[in-house]
């Protein structure tokens, strides 16, 4: 388990706590230190309380756990939250003069550092700094050089002139130096610094990525949380490449633009959440029934209806398996990890292209709102390879054409992989549609035909299941006795826990899925384990349904759907408790 | 049928390139207003010497829709109200290409009413054809959003209590640039108007009278019509937003009263089009997005120093 420290700064929405925290997680990461942070909202009504966390290490951290080291508050209600995340000897700075804070409580066994944010940094040029003075002060309870947070306070106002910079530099040596002459307390954290090189991003900016490096050349969205990033991300950069970003009237029309992009002929991608994804819905079949490649991703969050749009859920793993009336295959992945979020949508896009199929790239809250450490290289580009299948140019036309000299845009192949000829080219033109059609895209009821086109289609995932290799991800020890399964990003906090359970001399072997159709066949496994847990973030358990049904076998499950994500050592306790239950049974 | 030879960008195209050698009897009814779309299409393509193979038309859900069955070209036959963003799109990703969309008046007035304010309103370079026949042919004869007060369907057996939708005042609050109403019965307008679409940079929305035999037997055909650029009764300037949009209440208005305007309603060739829009702040390259692929080696500009500087 890495040594790792936990921090957080919380308030009120309009309080500036994202901005805060992300200078504090990028000045980390500039140390040469892994980050993992994640967030909190609450709704509006209730006040607007959110917080900015970061759990921070030397090593790779990929969890949140429930415990907080110290704590930046700028209000009551900041404190009450973390509560039972807060521990002897936790530090909380605050500011004693702040209206709502005057007279406010710390618990006894814990830290309460008062120290004048606002005259400190109205001192240094201005209100509007008091957090940074906050983030000194915590440099000085956690021995974390000064200097690290000037180069994040660099990036952050650089644009805005040296003399912000600077005053924001005296702003936080003010509050280190008032913590250090006002408190002789001795702090015990040491955030040791190193010479590693990192990038921070979130799931949002590794899908953008990944679309970019893969060539992605059109997206076409409508903004909803958590996919909105995906979107403000390729807006600015995705021009530099050839491509366009369009903001669309609703998804309906985001999909068919993207739709009609890539039937042109570019590598074409729409994101989205929830209730976006009902919308889109109506045109997935047209894009499934005439063979267009496209990458649809749901960030997903919280449902049904508006549900809780700030937060964490796996449940759209049915509609996207099963969405859309009639019945034509789809490809669905869910990356586990941040990177795995690039990586998963260059397979996305090349997926598309090699089946003319629509991939559905199922990334959630969690992924999308956290930001984690890599070192560069887990991004290679030089790694990202570009597959555009069976797309043809005028040369290769000839192949395709029946003896009317007309294009076979849904010839029956062998592997059940046809031709795609963009409009343009010469030799090419055909038509396409909804209907159920022929070889050369006109509408048929045929019986024949109809059967032969349905075959068709599905003889394409019977293909990529021999080409692809479509394997799950593995940790733990494999001869243990206890399988834990789950998909996307639960991932880390269950890898985590595999060290909170050791320390319980607990053995379990993880198999974390990235592929739900195809997916990889896990019926071996699971029926020659003894306990077989799947944990997912909804509550019906889809996914687990899904592999009772491949492996005839009833499984455990560990389901949340209280909105939060897994926390690695709360997911150590499920686990422990789940196998002991299931011990119960047995005896 | 009389082999049309015309010349347009230096090239010979005969309009009976457009006749596809597979399915060329339409399967429309005997004297339904699509009929005279089809051949107006295939005159206007090759007149302006486009070929089958530069042309993506996309149609909507409805009797209109089976357009691109008999015109041969690469052809989208959408979702019911969708073809707007489709067409638009692909314009955007290719815009070498010679962008039709074309549907009924339930399909882009109703179900895809929303598409079609906001393709007017962005001004994006394409034609969209409404086959306006006043009501839901396919699904046999229901009222539809242009069905006047008053017209009794299956579905409305007192007769519609709605007023219909002004199609050429929308298009125009809306923001299309080029805004004409013709009609099935009248062939050589119908051809020119839509040249004129066509080369039009920017959105334009043609209101083509389609009359149903089948389904709408109340309705004229659409005879006789009057050409408001032919006749001296009307006198207003197309280029003008104040009167043209005079003129469109004037002539939706005289449609349920018994009287045919067509013509051209406005006209305004200054408004830039999104692609004009877009480019002029660099949100659009001039390359085209989807032609930037043709090379194998797929070597655009790809640093790693471009994507992960920003994270660090
Ligand atoms: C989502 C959806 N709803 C309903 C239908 C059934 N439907 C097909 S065409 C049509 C209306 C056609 O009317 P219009 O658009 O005016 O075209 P026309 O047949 O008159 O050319 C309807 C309701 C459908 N195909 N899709
Ligand atoms: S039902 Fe009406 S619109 Fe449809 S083909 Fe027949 S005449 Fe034409
Ligand atoms: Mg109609």
């Amino acid at each position: 388990m890495p040594a790792d420290f936990n921090w957080a700064i919380g308030g009120e929405a309009g309080d500036g706590i994202d901005s805060t925290g992300k200078i504090f997680a990028q000045a980390l990461s500039r140390a040469g230190r892994h980050v993992f942070t994640s967030k909190d909202f609450a709704s509006r009504i209730r006040g607007g309380y959110t917080a900015y966390k970061i759990r921070t290490s030397v090593d790779q951290v990929q969890s949140v756990v429930d415990r907080l080291d110290v704590l930046i508050a700028l209000t009551p209600r900041t404190i009450e939250e973390n509560l039972d995340e807060l521990h002897d000897g936790s530090v909380i700075i605050y500011d004693g003069d702040r209206t709502t804070m005057q007279g406010v409580e710390i618990p006894d066994e814990m830290v309460g550092l008062d120290v004048p944010l606002k005259s400190l940094a109205e001192d240094a040029g201005g209100a509007i700094m008091r957090n940074v003075v906050a983030l000194g002060a915590a440099c000085e309870v956690t021995n974390f050089p000064i200097e690290n947070l000037d180069s994040a306070l660099q990036k952050r106002f650089g644009n805005k002139g040296q003399k912000l910079v600077d005053n924001n530099k005296d702003a936080a040596r003010l509050g280190r130096d008032y913590v250090g002459d006002e408190y002789d307390h001795e702090f015990n954290f040491n955030l040791e610094t190193t010479e590693n090189d990192y990038v921070l991003l979130n799931g949002d900016e590794a899908i953008g990525m990944g679309a970019l490096a893969a060539g992605c050349r059109f997206y076409s969205g409508y903004p909803i949380t958590p996919a909105t990033n995906v979107m403000e991300y390729l807006v600015g950069r995705i021009e530099r490449y050839g491509g366009h970003v369009v903001q669309a009237e609703d998804e309906l029309s985001a999909i068919n633009m993207a739709l009609g992009a890539a039937r042109a002929g570019a590598r074409s991608m729409t994101a989205t959440s929830g209730p976006g994804i009902d919308l889109m819905t109506e045109t997935f079949g047209l894009i499934a029934t005439s063979e267009t490649p496209l990458v649809i991703v749901d960030v997903m969050r919280s449902g049904p209806s508006t549900g809780m749009p700030t937060k964490q859920e796996q449940g759209d793993l049915n509609q996207m398996l099963y969405g859309g009336h009639g019945e034509i295959p789809r490809f669905v992945i869910t990356p586990t990890s941040i990177d795995e979020c690039f990586w998963k949508t260059v397979e996305a896009f090349n997926l598309a292209e090699k089946y003319n199929i629509p991939v559905y790239l199922a990334a959630d809250l969690a992924l999308a709102v956290t930001e984690q450490t890599y070192p560069p290289e887990a991004f290679d580009m030089d790694q990202v390879e570009i597959d555009r299948g069976k797309l043809v140019d005028e040369d290769e036309i000839d192949e395709w054409l029946d003896e009317s000299e007309h294009f076979r845009t849904h010839a029956l192949t062998e592997d059940g992989i046809s031709p795609r000829a963009k409009p343009g080219t010469a030799g090419g033109a055909h038509m396409s549609t909804g209907l159920e059609h022929d070889e050369l895209g006109r509408r048929t009821e045929d019986t024949g035909m109809r059967v032969e086109q349905v075959d068709k289609r599905n003889r394409k995932v019977e293909t990529a299941i021999e080409r692809e290799s479509f394997d799950y991800r593995e940790f733990g020890n494999p001869d243990s006795d206890n399988l834990v399964i789950s998909w996307g990003s639960n991932e880390g906090a269950l890898v985590e826990a595999l060290d909170f359970l050791a320390e319980d001399d607990l053995d379990v072997h993880v198999i974390s899925v990235p592929y739900i159709f195809p997916r990889p066949d896990l019926s071996e496994e699971i029926n020659a384990a003894e306990n077989v847990i799947v944990v997912e973030c909804n509550n019906t358990g889809q996914f687990a349904n899904i592999l009772e049904h491949d492996s005839l076998r009833r499984v455990q499950r560990i389901n949340k759907y209280n909105g939060v994500r897994f926390k690695a050592d709360e997911l150590a306790e499920d686990i422990k408790e789940t196998l002991a239950e299931t011990a119960e049974v047995h005896q | 049928m009389s082999a049309f030879n015309a010349i347009g960008d230096g090239r010979d195209v005969d309009q009976n390139e457009f006749t596809p050698g597979l399915e060329p009897q339409p399967t429309w009814c005997p004297g339904c207003g699509d009929f005279g779309v089809l051949k107006a299409l295939k005159g206007a393509s090759a007149e302006l010497g486009r070929t089958p193979d530069e042309i993506l038309l996309t149609t909507g859900i409805g009797c209109s829709g089976k357009l691109n069955s008999y015109f041969e070209s690469y052809g989208f036959h959408t979702l019911h109200g969708r073809s707007l963003p489709i067409a638009r799109a692909a314009k955007l990703a290719n815009p070498g290409l010679e962008v039709v969309a074309a549907g009924g008046d339930g399909d882009g007035y109703g179900i895809g009413g929303n598409h079609f304010m906001h393709t007017a309103r962005e001004n994006h370079d394409m034609t969209y054809i409404v086959f306006n026949n006043e009501i839901f042919g396919l699904t046999k004869g229901q009222t539809s959003p242009t069905s006047p007060k008053g017209h009794k369907s299956k579905t409305q057996p007192s007769g519609s209590a709605k007023d219909p939708i002004r199609p050429l005042s929308l298009a125009l609050t809306s923001g299309a640039s080029y805004v004409a109403r013709t009609a099935a019965v009248n062939p050589n307008q119908a051809k020119e108007i839509i040249i004129e679409a066509m080369e039009h940079d920017g959105f334009a929305h043609i209101d083509f009278l389609t009359q149903c035999p089948t389904w709408n037997k109340d309705a004229r055909q659409y005879v006789p019509y009057i050409d408001v650029q032919d006749s001296d009764d009307y006198d207003f300037d197309v280029n003008d937003r104040r009167e043209a949009a005079a003129m469109m209440a004037e002539v939706e208005d005289a449609l349920h009263e018994g009287t045919v305007l067509t013509g051209r309603f406005y006209v305004d060739e200054d408004r830039p089009s999104y692609q004009q829009e877009k480019r002029a702040i660099g949100e659009i390259p001039e390359e085209p997005l989807a032609e930037r692929y043709f090379d194998d080696s797929y070597e655009w500009e790809r640093s790693a120093d471009h994507f992960l500087d920003k994270h660090k």
